[in-house]
């Protein structure tokens, strides 16, 4: 029986922490494409 | 204020003190007052750290914000991220494996005992008052906008959360952010799609008129020491900020203490990182939202009622005169916004944006002189900002969603003031009362004094708050205050990583670091507060270092088993 390896403390924090920049930049490009469309 | 109205806040707040005495069960001793026996899951710990980030200033003040200025106040928090990720893979590892209940005591073990007790006094004196003006600014507002009587409104807030702070310990605090943070941000969306059904253009003609007034212009990459809200300023000066507060303010360090595990702990703090900056930018774009709203809705003069009030009895043919210049120049705008809405081409558009810039500067001129004038007749200051959105919600939210909403600042200003009590009455505890009145002693003595300590920083706060809420100044002094602070005591903390660093140097240090900052502060007070965080820091480790310099570096200290 295959049995997957638990996943260490550091690949979890390395997942999350992919996670959170990628939300902070998509809301930093939201922002972004809101200044440039409608600010002249 | 309407019954109904009346019956969800007063019923939130029963329901708030109810979940918050429930949970206090199994709290025996002081780990799990304090830390809840460190068995908090990360999730809980992430959403009472952004919790306590959304105080009522928040929902009042930032919104404000956000209608007169737009949302270039979300720089400020560009820092936050980065500064989570570095606490993650620094200060929080070590702070949770090294079992300390404060921050300060950790110190203790790195330098000596006068760096621990100065810290953590220094985080007293700064969070003590901070607390009291937590409760006092929303209760201004509600003393203005609803009539009521200021004290009441001190009370409502402060007497609910003493109570399940006092008895629930952390444990209490940590679950009914929860709960709490649910509310605000079902009441934050609730709003949103309210002003998107009011505002009769689209949501895209919305954000045009919003825009073409320059309040979607987010991004500033000038780089000016006096302006507090630039990209660089929120980028580097924030990081600093947010480091400090998030590393080593016992407020937001108790939380991520309390999580199960180190890998808990950082995702935590990163979970809390994940929607700071969205959670901003929706909360100014209400703002924005609200703004666009009264371009269409006539606006009042001054949002402050108690003000508008005291010009239109003070001086009733200069009011009536403005009021009507205003009313005209704010029907034009209206007209030239619908031109705006409906434009085809690109150069009609571009006209009415032009009319829109230009009318507005007329209309903020107008209202600055009405400000002024307010300012002159009743000797305060306005701070016309912080009743714009207690004001739209009072006379244009519908029945029951008004309710909702101040339930929600209630619900804010109950988060960041739970928090605070719980920590102020940790180092209470752990920094002074055990460090030098009383070592040794069983856990009901201990937990009998935490409880005392969290009720006797509650009376405080209420006692703050009530002399603030007449000296409207003292909240941006105590505000100020934390500044001088901040900075330096990371620097400490910075300094305990460097292995030559001694116990002298970060005393005398911390000292430097204050009286650099407050150099900066009075010999050149244009430079904005955000860079006192950068140099108290720097000045620590620099002075602390140099004083350090000669003799084996010092042995790291063990862990607590």
């Amino acid at each position: 029986m295959n049995v997957e390896p638990a996943e260490t403390d550091a690949q979890r924090f390395r997942k999350t922490l992919i996670r959170v920049m990628t939300v902070q930049v998509v809301a930093l490009l939201l922002l972004w494409w809101l200044q440039v469309r409608f600010t002249s | 204020m309407h019954p109904l109205n009346w019956a969800i806040v007063l019923g939130w707040i029963g329901f708030v003190v109810f979940i918050g005495l429930r949970r206090s069960r199994g709290t025996r001793d002081v780990e799990s007052y304090f830390l809840a026996n460190r068995s908090l899951p990360w999730w809980v710990v992430g959403l009472s750290v952004m919790a306590t980030q959304l105080s009522a200033i928040t929902m009042i003040g930032t919104t404000g914000q956000g209608a007169t200025d737009g949302l270039r106040f979300i720089q400020f928090y560009f820092g936050l991220p980065l500064a989570m990720v570095i606490l993650g893979v620094t200060l929080v590892p070590f702070l949770h494996g090294a079992k300390v209940y404060t921050a300060y005591e950790f110190l203790e073990r790195r330098f000596n005992a006068p760096t621990r007790s100065l810290t953590a006094f220094l985080f007293l004196l700064s969070r003590g008052m901070s607390c009291g003006t937590i409760i006092a600014a929303p209760a201004v507002v509600f003393s203005a906008i609803f009539g009521w009587n200021v004290l009441w409104s001190v009370a409502l807030i402060g007497v609910p959360t003493v109570l399940y702070t006092m008895i629930g310990g952390v444990r209490a605090v940590a679950w009914v952010d929860v709960k709490q943070m649910i509310l605000i941000v079902a009441a934050l969306l609730a709003v949103v799609v309210t002003l998107l059904i009011k505002i009769p253009v689209s949501p895209v003609d919305a954000l045009e008129i919003a825009g073409a007034t320059g309040r979607l212009r987010t991004f500033d990459f000038s780089f000016n020491l006096n302006n507090t809200y630039t990209f660089w300023s929120g980028v580097i000066g924030g990081t600093f900020l947010m480091l400090s507060y998030f590393g080593t303010d016992q407020s937001q360090v108790q939380r991520y203490l309390s999580a199960k595990s180190v890998d808990e702990a950082r995702s935590s703090l990163l979970m809390s990182a994940y929607w700071k900056i969205p959670l901003q930018a929706l909360v100014l774009l209400i703002g924005v939202l609200v703004f666009v709203f009264y371009v269409f809705t006539r606006p009042p003069l001054l949002f402050n009622p108690a003000h508008e009030r005291a010009v239109r009895d003070g001086l009733p043919s200069y009011y009536a005169l403005m009021r009507r210049e205003y009313d005209g120049q704010q029907a034009v705008r209206d007209t030239v916004a619908r031109k705006l809405a409906a434009a085809i081409t690109e150069s009609d558009r571009r006209e009415a944006a032009q009319q829109l810039r230009i009318l507005g500067i007329s209309l903020e001129a107008m209202r600055a002189e009405a400000l002024f004038t307010a300012r002159r007749i009743t000797g305060q200051q306005t701070r016309d900002v912080n009743y714009i959105m207690p004001r739209f919600v009072l006379e244009h939210l519908p029945l029951g969603l008004a309710g909702v909403f101040i339930a929600a600042i209630f619900a804010a200003a109950m988060n960041a003031i739970a928090a605070e009590l719980n920590s102020l009455a940790t180092t209470s505890v752990i920094d002074f009362y055990k460090r030098w009145v009383r070592s040794e002693g069983t856990d009901a003595h201990f937990l009998m004094v935490s409880r005392a300590a969290t009720g006797l920083w509650g009376i405080f706060a209420c006692v703050v708050a009530t002399f603030a809420v007449n000296l409207g100044s003292l909240i941006e002094v105590v505000n100020r205050f934390g500044s001088f602070f901040y900075g330096s005591i990371l620097g400490v903390f910075l300094l305990a990583m460097i292995p030559r660093a001694k116990g002298l140097g970060a005393f005398v240090g911390l000292i430097a670091g204050m009286a650099a900052v407050a150099a900066v502060n009075f010999g050149a007070p244009s430079v904005s507060f955000l860079w006192h965080n950068v140099v108290g820091a720097v000045t620590v480790v620099i002075v602390g270092s140099l004083l350090s310099l000669g003799g084996s570096p010092t042995p790291r200290p063990a862990p607590r088993r």
